[in-house]
């Protein structure tokens, strides 16, 4: 692994028909750094997200995650490849969950390494066992995704971002869908790997208490661009931008 | 004495203890009727439809020893009815398969050949098909064959298996829009949490989309299938041999033969009837267990099979 | 995780699709085994595969049924064939398409020959070769028994009236008046009728019974046969002759010119020795293979 940025965006664009949602965005992230991204829904902070792992193609602009680099163009054999690398160092964790229901919550945590990384079943097996422990689900293992709770899906969805072993891991607003007491587990769980792992994480949130304590930056995203960016202790308490300073009023 | 007002009747006012015959007689037998279970209610129709038919039965005074003479030879054209449905079904279910993924694929060539399989076969009459196959594509045969390739023989088929491949290709073209649904009915974040781990297209559709889609398709595919057991009749048209001769085919030559071809196809009805309610009731208990597991119990759900077949 | 149960159903059919494949024989058009020199005509390729293979259409007793005891097909043009395929010293085999596949020609060698009561005319010569035909059928006309007392001519009472029969048959071609038999005079005595058209006689006859139609056209040896199986129906007269024969397809891969005359041969070899009239006898109870 290089040293230098776990992750480069330079002069990223990215326009669905005519509505462009980000109109230029150049951000640098460190190893272990965690970034909060926050702002108004159509702001671009999904997008940007989604740009990272190529869920969503640039129209234009530079990626390159631990190395690997990454523009928009023709989707070749290679670019293919390429692309699945890049995936396969960024962890993300979305809003729906998205857990594959057919399949139990181990059975959900093996599924990359056994399929995507080609591990043995056994070792993919311990793996998994061990990652749902950290999450705190041991004893849910057998389970189907129909039976847990939100917090506990979101939790497995963890775990299996984890079990890729990635080098980033991407949020996109993982507690939005959950009731409020359920909230408090996968956050803990996201501090956790920020504290004790030294996770590269880069987390759309709107749960500001998460990045007072967590995070090292956060960058304030509104109408598509970088308005603001600081470590928690002066974005929140001493914001710079009147826009900042709105949108804050209206959160905190 | 309060006098109580009656609802109902002709709404006079009645002295309370008087009888009830008083009441209308519609009256009384709604009150009765509430009494009695809704179960009894529908054997007593269906004793009463069974009634009105054996009545029909009677009077078109059908040959009833002829029937029961000639019930079991018709009857072991089953298995080959079953046989030709079941090989026609696979059949369907492999290019409805392939032909969803290519509705659904960017690829130009198999967007294009899909598209004019599905309107063919979907356009014009399932008879008219299993005609061209048999007649025409053995047309072709023989003049392949008259310009040297001997290939063209090939193209002759036989009954049977012109027959089995018309109905293997017209349901696989009602089959293609049904499992395409299927694949799209699974959710999109499904495909991206499978992208989002580094899956490539083929990995995403066999571990995570088709599980899924498979569960939504069977309940139609089921319903095809007991389709297909009825439309497996048209074979006989194409002149099945003796080995060959499935349920229809084997009534009608049968009939034929003693100039009783009415009370031949009463019997093959019957026969066909039984046979889709058998493999009705086995559909009905299957929608039922796939969706254990997936619906919370005692909650609403829609029954199975909404894709219609036309014929 | 579910998956399709379709193991074992595809071992079903792939067995269905091996017993179709053998059940029946590929056409011919190719060589007999390696190292023979190749037949050079269709005659040759029968013997040497030493089996004829004989197109009827079953729905038409007492010709050419089923029997479900047996589950064998029967009739006066089962047992003909059969001799042909005798006295020509191979085994027989039938295949079962569809009348107006047979009467098109362009069989594409799935079979060799029709023995099928087909009547001659010049449309089919077009397609098919014809031997010498081996019996003559009156075609008759029936009605309800009920209403055989009212009528008194064929020749008027049946102008206007109601008639099925089978389509493509050569009664569809007499009330047509484009009727042409070779050696035959034709008479077309019923005018304007309103021709209904079946599959084959059977269900010609069973309309009669109900009362759909004024009266029904078909060879006499079905409207007997008919009767015997206690049909109220009453044959009032006869319209025309035909001479029927055995036909060989003109568009046969291999040179059929010997084969349409060795069967002209052995059907004139069965007139002489009297084969012919015996099975006319068993299944008409009358003679009809002489030309009266």
């Amino acid at each position: 692994m290089p040293d230098g940025p776990v992750v480069r965006i330079k002069g990223l664009h990215k326009s669905f028909g005519p509505l462009e949602v980000l109109k230029g965005i150049d951000l640098e992230i460190e190893p272990g750094e965690v970034v909060v991204i926050f702002g108004r829904s159509g702001s671009g902070k999904s997008t940007l997200l989604r740009c990272v792992n190529w869920l969503e193609e640039p129209s234009a602009g530079v990626v390159e995650v631990d190395g690997i680099r990454l523009e928009p163009g023709q989707r070749t054999r290679s670019r293919r490849e390429h692309i699945r690398e890049v995936r396969m160092r960024c962890g993300m964790v979305f809003q729906e969950f998205n857990l594959f229901p057919h399949l139990t919550a181990l059975e959900n945590v093996m599924e990359g390494p056994v399929t995507v990384r080609g591990l043995e079943r056994t070792t993919s097996r311990r793996l998994a066992v061990e990652l749902l422990g950290r999450v705190g689900l041991a004893d849910k293992a057998d389970e189907h995704p129909i039976r847990l709770s939100g917090g506990q899906k979101q939790r497995v969805a963890i775990a299996r971002a984890l079990a890729m072993e990635p080098t980033i891991m991407l949020f996109d607003e993982p507690t939005s869908a959950l009731d409020p007491e359920l909230i408090g587990e996968v956050l803990a769980v996201m501090k956790a790997l920020a504290t004790e792992m030294q996770m590269t994480m880069m987390v759309v949130t709107h749960e500001m208490g998460f990045a007072r304590e967590v995070a090292n930056r956060m960058l304030f995203l509104h109408e598509g661009e970088v308005v603001e960016e600081g470590p928690p202790s002066r974005i929140l308490t001493e914001p710079q931008d009147a826009r900042t300073r709105t949108f804050l009023a209206a959160v905190l | 004495m309060e006098v109580e007002k009656q609802i109902g009747g002709a709404g006079e006012i009645r002295p309370p203890g008087v009888p009830d015959e008083d009441l209308s007689r519609w009256q009384r037998a709604e009150v009765a009727s509430l009494r009695v279970p809704f179960r009894v209610k529908l054997a007593l129709v269906w004793l009463g439809v069974i009634t009105v038919l054996g009545i029909m039965f009677v009077l078109v005074r059908f040959d009833l020893g002829w029937m029961a003479e000639h019930a079991r030879f018709i009857f072991l054209g089953i298995p080959f009815t079953l046989l030709i449905s079941v090989a026609a079904i696979i059949l369907a279910v492999i290019l409805a398969v392939l032909g969803s993924l290519a509705r659904l694929s960017r690829n130009p060539i198999a967007f294009g050949v899909s598209g004019f399989y599905v309107s063919f076969f979907r356009g014009t009459p399932l008879i008219v098909q299993m005609f061209l196959i048999y007649a025409g594509l053995a047309q072709i045969g023989g003049n392949l064959r008259t310009m040297g390739y001997a290939w063209g023989e090939l193209l002759i088929l036989d009954s049977l298996l012109a027959g089995i491949l018309a109905l293997g290709l017209n349901y696989g073209a009602y089959m293609t829009e049904i499992f395409r649904a299927g694949i799209q009915s699974v959710a999109h974040g499904q495909a991206e949490a499978a992208q989002a781990i580094g899956m490539t297209y083929g990995q995403m559709m066999r571990r995570v989309i088709l599980p899924q889609a498979v569960r939504v398709i069977i309940p139609p595919t089921g319903n095809e299938f007991i389709a297909m057991l009825k439309d497996s009749a048209l074979v006989s048209f194409l002149g099945t041999v003796v080995s060959q001769m499935e349920l229809f085919r084997r009534a009608q030559l049968v009939g034929i033969a003693d100039f009783r071809p009415f009370e031949a196809l009463i019997l093959a009805a019957g026969m066909y009837w039984a046979l889709t309610t058998v493999f009705t009731f086995f559909q009905q208990r299957l929608e039922r267990r796939l969706s254990r597991g997936y619906v919370r119990a005692g909650s609403f759900q829609l029954g199975g099979g909404a894709a219609g077949h036309a014929g | 995780m579910r998956r399709p149960r379709f193991s074992l159903v595809a071992v079903l059919a792939a067995g269905a699709l091996l017993t179709s494949a053998c059940a029946e024989e590929t056409p011919g058009g190719g060589g007999g085994g390696g190292g023979q020199t190749e037949p050079d005509d269709l005659l040759a390729e029968i013997q040497s595969r030493g089996t004829l293979r004989v197109a009827t259409d079953p729905q038409y007793p007492p010709q050419s049924s089923l029997n479900d005891e047996t589950g064998e097909w029967e009739g006066f043009d089962i047992d003909v064939a059969t001799e042909i395929a005798n006295r020509m010293g191979v085994e027989i085999e039938f295949i079962t398409p569809g009348w107006e596949q047979i009467i098109a020609g362009s069989w594409q060698d799935r079979w060799d020959v029709s023995v099928g009561s087909m009547t001659v005319t010049p449309e089919r010569d077009e397609v098919l070769h014809f031997a010498t035909p081996y019996y003559y059928t009156p075609a008759a006309i029936a009605v309800r028994e009920e209403d055989a007392a009212t009528l008194t001519d064929v020749a008027t009472d049946f102008d206007g009236a109601t008639i099925g029969l089978c389509g493509g048959c050569t009664y569809e071609f007499y009330l047509d008046k484009t009727l042409d038999i070779p050696g035959e005079e034709i008479e077309f005595v019923i005018d304007d009728a309103e021709v209904r058209t079946y599959n084959t006689d059977v269900p010609a006859v069973k309309d009669l019974e109900v009362g759909r139609l004024d009266a029904a056209i078909s060879s006499l040896t079905v409207l007997r046969g008919a009767q015997e199986e206690g049909s109220p129906i009453e044959i009032v007269g006869n319209v025309f002759h035909e001479p029927l024969s055995v036909a060989v397809d003109r568009s046969a891969a291999l040179d059929p010119t010997r084969f349409v005359e060795e069967l002209d041969r052995i059907v004139q070899e069965m007139h002489a020795d009297g084969t012919l009239i015996a099975l006319s006898e068993k299944w008409f109870g009358e003679d009809l293979s002489t030309k009266s």
